[in-house]
């Protein structure tokens, strides 16, 4: 399949924040509430078109458990984009967060474009975390962010190509070097070609604020 | 075609899929040599050529696609595994065709009546005692018979023709294993290879002219190098459209486990054959060949053939066994005209060999362990790493040539049974298992029961008793009273053990966040685990074997409070479950395993880490181009490897297969660091795909993760065993004591050898 760009995502976050549920929901449009738990790191995919161009996400989908901390750290390298997942009905998961950035600054290129996501918003009567704690903490960060539900599929969709957008956004003003492979960036042979892909066509890019409920 | 070439086709998976069910045929030759013998009854499906010694069998168009035929039969192709005349064995090496697959076949000629114990090789007298011992004859047979390898499954043939002498091919598996050099005693190597390419795609490699690359389509330009050769070839015997058709699966699980002596008993049934001197044979082609291309194992039998050719007349029935006698004794004068070229080309050509390798004994050297330190010719070129070749040459050699005493010799204490397409012998079952007991139920020779186990592993119904002892839970020297006895008084500790966190109260649990939260990440994990298996089926906990798992492993991390839970635990655990089908066997076995894999899941990663250098460093032993490569992308922390070693490639294989590896990984029977060489043997098996797509790091990962489901457990455990017992003290030394899985000390009564 021909494309004009691929960009390398990683998926981080505590255990059980519903980081494979999302991939799943937006490589094959399903909510799985039963998978293996994820070992290691498991991979996704799809196109998508930005500004008429067919792009390829390549995810990767980590383990969450701190154990693993040591090996996920090399998934980060080449990484063009991050989602850092937290569980609005978990506050821990929200509290980890500064460690995961921690993670993600230190072992991922400067550029990397992280989007914070606060999943499982159709839990809303379960909510440990407000809205506004989790824009405070992006902005304060520097972080984009979005509330999400992998089970309904709510800004599943927008969470991922609102990142592809960014990055996107980033080549065009030349901050990447898309010839080094190190920013998480391929560039394909399809450049140009609108229609290639298994895209869902022009996704909206604007972010949706609130959640569900 | 090609299915153990995952490049050029459309995707990975169905390719490995394909290789990996090509695979499959080891064991079943014997059933289909009854379907053979049908074929090759049939006069009209076997076309003879006339005045050759080759009998082809013609697919008839009309035919059942299903039946076995056999397209080419050689007699008298031998295997050398030592120096000396003495050690050879002599058999028959056969193409068959299925469908569109093609299969080869070499088994040893039997010796008379075939019996288990039997002396299977004829001996000519004087010769005899030289030999260890009948036993030892038979050992070699079993150990180099090749039962039906798919022509899939191989990567290259190097077709050798010294200028005098016997012409021999080595072939190389897509593993990177090799079978040993096999001997054409009555000329055809020309005709092998034809026949061949009649059915497959062979390409003479550009890099050199005497390896010709199985299957290999990748390169056109390769591929128009085959032209012109092989002239002499007899007319396609199959339309061209049927080299496209994929590799079928042909054989299924059950067909595994029968005698593999029908082989041998078809062998003496069948018909003689008749052998002549070969026609096509062309000694100016053996003086054509250029020495620039010998190589050093060329070179070195070469030199062997110098020091034997005033024994050879004397060793020349030796070679036929009991094979039926052939009409005509052509096929010796042939062999004699042979010796005396030898003997006057002698002067000649002894200069060369002389110059680079001395013609003692091959011993495994330090610089043919390390290929990365010798860079001869054929470590070089790119079809399969010939250090192997050349290993289990020596390994053979000096294993027969010490006569199988009891020599700290890896052949002398594990017969390699796996190694070189023997099939796996059936499980263990009931019946045997009480075999091993003594009166009071003590296992009377653990080491002997480890072994069988790692062979051929066990039946279901035996399995919740013997993986008891194999995971150290039960001592093999403990009675039946002993371990009632231990089962009741453990059974009552484990139910102390969980009682601890379940009479946590409400009250308590609020002020004890470390409980809620290993309990709630416990939680989470079961109800994803094995839920796809009927046994933990079901939705969120409503499964009452999912509770289970949740009790174990909470109890578990009370029990060991230090290590917690962690993930990969129920991956651990599952299987385990699964078979004791009883909770507190379960505790104790699982609680047995993390004993030697808690390393796994410390925090720092340590157990991990140490685990991940040993493999590093068993592939620098195994395969230096490969670890040359994987040092060049920088992926020598083998963090590729890391999930196949947390769970024990857990996720790597189906369910079943799982537990089948399990028990063999687990009876630690010829290293407790066995499922190292596993990695080892998927690396070998993908090395080629590997390094010639350049895979770095992110690629390998996904490569190496998607390999799961599509591995064949059989001829990974095969290659794995022949792997570890060709790297031998070597390979031990790679790996540095304390590795998981050793054992405490304490634990390890019962399982030093």
């Amino acid at each position: 399949m021909s494309y004009a760009y691929l960009f390398k995502y990683i998926i981080i976050g505590d255990t059980g924040v519903g980081k494979s549920c999302l991939l799943l929901q937006f490589t094959d449009k399903r909510f799985q509430p039963v998978h293996d738990l994820t070992i290691g790191v498991e991979f996704g995919a799809r196109m998508i078109t930005i500004d008429s161009k067919p792009i390829k996400l390549q995810i990767w989908d980590t383990a969450g458990q701190e154990s693993f901390r040591s090996i996920t750290r090399s998934y980060y390298r080449g990484a063009a984009g991050a989602l850092l997942v937290y569980d609005i009905t978990r506050r821990e998961t929200f509290n980890h967060l500064a460690s995961w950035l921690e993670d993600a600054r230190q072992h991922a290129n400067s550029n990397m474009t992280i989007m914070l996501i606060g999943n499982k918003c159709d839990l809303a009567h379960r909510r440990a975390v407000s809205t506004e704690e989790g824009e405070q903490f992006a902005k304060e960060n520097g972080l984009v962010f979005m509330e999400t539900s992998a089970k309904t599929a709510f800004n599943v969709e927008e969470a991922f190509i609102n990142t592809a957008a960014k990055i996107y956004q980033k080549i065009e003003e030349g901050i990447f070097d898309v010839s080094n492979e190190s920013y998480g960036i391929k560039v394909g042979y399809g450049g140009g070609a609108g229609t290639a892909g298994a895209g869902r066509g022009d996704a909206s890019l604007a972010p949706k604020g609130g959640c569900c409920g | 075609m090609g299915g153990g070439k995952g490049g050029e086709r459309g995707t990975t998976y169905s390719n490995m899929e394909h290789a990996d069910a090509a695979d499959d045929v080891d064991y079943p030759a014997g059933a289909r040599q009854q379907e053979m013998r049908r074929s090759v009854a049939s006069p009209s499906s076997i076309k003879e050529k006339s005045g050759g010694s080759t009998r082809v069998v013609e697919l008839d168009p009309s035919g059942v696609m299903d039946d076995y035929e056999v397209v080419f039969v050689k007699d008298n192709v031998s295997v050398h595994p030592t120096q000396n005349a003495v050690g050879r064995i002599s058999g028959r090496l056969r193409l068959i065709k299925q469908g569109a697959s093609l299969f080869m076949t070499w088994i040893p000629y039997a010796h008379g009546g075939v019996t288990r114990e039997g002396p299977n090789v004829v001996i000519k007298g004087g010769l005899r005692n030289r030999m260890g011992s009948n036993r030892a004859a038979e050992r070699d047979r079993n150990l180099y018979t090749i039962r039906a390898v798919s022509l899939s499954e191989m990567r290259s043939i190097r077709r050798h023709t010294p200028p005098f002498g016997w012409q021999y091919i080595i072939i190389v598996l897509t593993s990177g294993l090799a079978f040993p050099p096999l001997y054409f005693h009555n000329g055809g190597v020309k005709e092998f290879l034809a026949t061949i390419r009649n059915h497959a795609i062979l390409v003479r490699s550009a890099e050199d002219a005497n390896v010709y690359l199985v299957n290999d389509i990748q390169d056109p330009l390769q591929r128009s190098l085959t032209s012109l050769e092989l002239t002499e070839s007899p007319a396609p015997a199959v339309p061209a459209s049927s080299q496209e058709a994929p590799w079928p699966v042909i054989l299924k699980e059950e067909q595994v486990g029968r005698s593999p002596t029908v082989a041998d008993s078809y062998y003496r049934q069948e018909q003689s054959s008749r052998k002549t001197k070969d026609p096509a044979r062309d000694l100016s082609m053996h003086v054509l060949e250029k020495f620039s291309l010998v190589t050093k194992f060329a070179r070195e039998t070469t030199a062997q053939l110098f020091g034997e050719s005033r024994m050879f007349l004397d060793g020349l029935d030796m070679d036929r066994g009991p094979a039926p006698r052939p009409p005509q004794e052509a096929s010796v004068h042939a062999d004699v005209k042979i010796v005396e070229n030898a003997k006057e080309a002698q002067p000649v050509l002894a200069i060369k060999p002389a110059d680079e390798q001395p013609t003692s004994p091959p011993k495994p050297t330090e610089e043919e362990l390390n290929a990365d330190e010798q860079a001869d010719e054929e470590a070089t070129t790119n079809v399969g790493t010939f250090e192997l070749v050349d290993g289990t040459q020596v390994l053979s050699s000096s294993a027969s040539s010490l006569d199988f005493g009891d020599f700290d010799n890896p052949l002398t204490d594990n017969s390699p049974a796996l190694v070189w397409g023997r099939a796996r012998p059936p499980p263990l079952g009931s019946e045997e298992w009480r075999s091993f007991l003594d009166s009071e139920g003590r296992v009377v020779d653990p080491k002997a029961l480890r072994k069988r186990i790692f062979h051929g592993g066990v039946e279901p119904e035996v399995r919740h008793v013997i993986w008891k002892f194999l995971l150290g839970y039960h001592q093999f020297d403990s009675t039946y009273a002993e371990r009632e006895f231990l089962m009741a008084s453990k059974k009552e500790e484990y139910e102390i053990l969980k009682a601890q966190w379940q009479t946590v109260s409400p009250e308590q649990a609020k002020r004890f966040a470390k409980y809620r939260e290993r309990k709630h990440r416990v939680e989470k994990d079961v109800v994803r685990t094995d839920r796809t298996l009927p046994y933990y089926a079901g939705e969120g906990d409503d499964n009452p074997n999912i509770t289970l798992l949740r009790d174990i492993l909470v109890t578990y991390s009370f029990y060991n409070f230090d290590l917690g839970y962690c993930q990969g635990m129920s991956d651990l655990l599952s299987p385990i479950l699964f078979v004791m089908e009883n909770e507190s066997e379960a505790f104790w076995c699982f609680a047995a395993l993390m004993e030697r894999l808690a390393p796994n899941f410390h925090r720092d990663q340590n157990g991990m880490h140490s685990q991940l250098l040993a493999l590093s460093k068993l592939v620098q032993l195994l395969d230096g181009p490969l670890h040359d490569y994987f040092k060049q992308v920088d992926c020598l922390n083998y963090f590729f490897c890391f999930r196949w070693i947390l769970i024990q490639f857990k996720r790597e294989f189906e369910f079943e297969n799982v537990i089948k590896l399990w028990e063999v990984l687990w009876s630690h029977s010829l290293s407790e660091h066995f499922h190292l060489y596993m990695c080892v043997a998927l690396l070998k098996r993908h090395r080629r795909r590997i390094m010639d797509e350049q895979m770095e790091f992110d690629t390998l990962l996904k490569f190496i993760n998607e390999l799961s489901g599509h591995i064949n457990l059989e001829s990974t455990l095969r290659d794995a065993e022949a792997l570890c017992l060709f790297a031998g003290e070597r390979g031990a030394a790679c790996i540095p004591p304390g590795t998981p899985p050793a054992l405490s000390e304490e634990a390890a009564e019962g399982w030093s050898d």
